[in-house]
């Protein structure tokens, strides 16, 4: 308050200064309560047993890491860890193979059909997963897949979504290259992997980090189909452990916080892709 | 006879010569998952929910519509819409406000560092929901919790926020706007750098202030991103699920009761799949009619979209 009125009363001198100081006194301020929640995650899980209602609330004075290993020791985060690279890494090697022959097939091929088929497949992006999630919970247990790595992988193999990613940016390579692969005898299959998937990378990486993102937060159909110690993924695994640890505050941030680390760290690591493939499928469809 | 069989001889021509055997063979792996998991199930839930099935019994009995009368004579699913449009009303709305204002304080020009506060905000978006619901639920604990030692510091009650009716709601809320604050501000942002600055200098010379700028020329140039952003946050609002489930499981009473969740509890909890059926073909409707408004909304299935 005193620094405000001080440099309220100083002569701006330059109208640079004043945006620049309007500009820190309200992003500064929002950025503190969007980031608090993190703020109180990390330093919760460094605190001392029993002292979760003490201050510090925002920056620890306690590196309690023995937390973290409790954490672990209460429930198999490892094994978690195991289940959810697992279940992502087939998603993502699935969609990267299966959205890119259709996408192939939609930009490039001519066949009778091609419009209407590709409309269908547009179609169930309007079929949100809820909607289908009885039927499905049906066919898992009919096929007596509950509790295996199936369940988990196979109805999320290929989505519209990915597809039609992959299709608008493949339309926007010069033909002529398809063209020329063509000439020099490449089959479609050598075509769409030598010269079509290299040339749109970053739309597959896009694409790829999505995938990583819904298998690494994927809650409700895991929680219908896999809920057993030895299958659950992180997120499951997270409230289950949550629920048996309720007032064990400090472990439950430490094992939060397990859950949580890897999707921010790919994200500040990939940002740019994260956010200009947002930005072009939040405006497309 | 001679006609048509001339005919079929050219549409079979046609047909060797397109690469339909390749894109059979392309699109196969495809539409067998999006046939099988999607497709298969859309019909399934429309048929399913003509029938009144308990406790995954072996025998299905047809009751026609009887599933859906039940529906909408229950309070209970009343309710569970009141609720979901409150929660979609409020977090649309609040996060589409804020991401606004904040992407115009983001986009100014002596903004030093754009990207590090791009991400910050964004950092939420990109968070686990369960894990961010476990975050939530301490901070609004009713001892401990940052949200009551804040208030008691200014001389205010604390209050069990999760267990109270009034303000559990308002509570799951927060969390909702915390996770789409950065995705509406991205979308914002985007749009406002693909903005013309001549319409701002113009203005400049008219003597317009900032306040007045934003009002007559911002808002009115976002129009379609703003269109867009309102539909695809009801679509995702209207489907909330994750953190309810965390949070309260639809409580106190049916309190924070949303529709995904009215629907969870008689499916999976109740095991009454007819009627959970019938919720389902309701959440259908609802998703399906804003998507195409959405697709009609940015031209999808024009001309130049299907070439």
């Amino acid at each position: 308050m005193n620094l405000l009125r001080r440099l309220g009363a100083e002569p701006v001198t330059s109208r640079k200064a004043r945006t620049t100081l309007i500009l820190a006194l309200i992003l500064i301020p929002a950025a503190f309560v969007v980031l608090v929640p993190y703020l109180w995650m990390f330093t919760t899980s460094l605190k001392v047993r029993g002292t979760t209602g003490l201050p510090p609330f925002l920056f620890p004075n306690a590196f309690e890491f023995g937390n973290y290993l409790k954490a672990w020791q209460a429930a198999p985060f490892l094994r978690y860890y195991l289940n959810t690279t697992i279940v992502a890494v087939a998603i993502i090697a699935s969609r990267v193979v299966l959205a890119s022959l259709a996408a192939y097939a939609f930009a490039f091929l001519r066949f009778p059909g091609r419009n209407l088929l590709f409309l269908l497949f547009l179609g169930t992006m309007m079929i949100p997963f809820q909607a289908t999630i009885i039927p499905s919970y049906l066919i898992i247990r009919d096929l007596q897949w509950f509790n295996t790595f199936q369940a988990l992988i196979v109805p999320r193999m290929v989505d519209a979504f990915s597809i039609f990613l992959l299709r608008q940016a493949f339309i926007s390579i010069p033909r002529d290259y398809l063209d020329a692969a063509r000439l020099d005898g490449c089959s479609h299959w050598q075509a769409l992997w030598k010269v079509v998937v290299p040339l749109n990378s970053s739309s597959v990486v896009t694409m790829g980090l999505f995938a990583f993102l819904f298998a690494w937060n994927d809650y409700l159909w895991p929680l219908l189909v896999a809920n057993s110690e030895q299958m659950r993924t992180i997120q499951l695994g997270l409230q289950v452990f949550a629920g048996r640890y309720q007032t064990e505050w400090t472990y439950m941030m430490a094992g939060t916080v397990t859950a949580t680390l890897l999707p921010l760290i790919l994200f500040l690591a990939a940002q740019r892709s994260f956010i200009s493939g947002l930005t072009r499928s939040g405006l497309k469809g | 006879m001679q006609v048509r069989s001339a005919g079929f001889h050219n549409w079979f021509t046609r047909l060797c010569r397109s690469d339909i055997s390749t894109a059979l063979l392309f699109l196969l792996p495809s539409l067998v998952i999006l046939g099988v998991f999607n497709f298969y199930p859309i019909a399934g839930i429309f048929r399913l929910s003509f029938f009144k099935w308990d406790n995954l019994a072996p025998v299905k009995t047809f009751i026609g519509l009887d599933n859906f009368i039940r529906l909408f004579q229950s309070e209970r699913f009343w309710n569970s819409l009141k609720v979901t449009a409150e929660y979609t009303l409020v977090v649309t709305a609040v996060s589409l406000l804020l991401g606004l204002v904040l992407a115009v304080f983001l986009n100014n020009r002596m903004l030093l560092g754009k990207s590090f506060w791009r991400s910050m905000f964004f950092l939420p978006v990109v968070t686990p929901t369960v894990a961010a619901a476990m975050v939530w639920i301490l901070l609004f604990n009713p001892g401990f919790g940052l949200v009551n030692v804040v208030l008691r510091a200014l001389g205010l009650d604390g209050l069990n926020w999760l267990a109270d009716k009034t303000w559990a709601l308002p509570t799951v809320m927060s969390l909702g706007i915390w996770r789409r604050l950065g995705f509406t501000l991205i979308l914002y942002l985007a749009a406002l750098q693909s903005l013309s600055k001549e319409y701002y200098e113009s203005a400049e010379i008219d003597g317009a202030n900032a306040l007045q700028r934003f009002l007559h020329i911002t808002v009115p140039l976002l129009r379609s991103t703003t269109i867009m952003l309102i539909i695809l946050g009801v679509i995702d609002s209207f489907l909330v699920f994750d953190q309810v489930m965390v949070l309260t499981r639809g409580g106190p009473d049916d309190a924070t009761e949303v529709i995904g969740m009215f629907m969870y509890l008689n499916s999976f909890s109740l095991f009454k799949l007819g009627y959970g059926a019938a919720i389902s073909v309701v959440m259908f409707v609802v998703v399906a009619i804003f998507t195409l408004m959405q697709w009609r909304f940015v031209g999808f299935g024009s001309a130049e979209e299907a070439e």
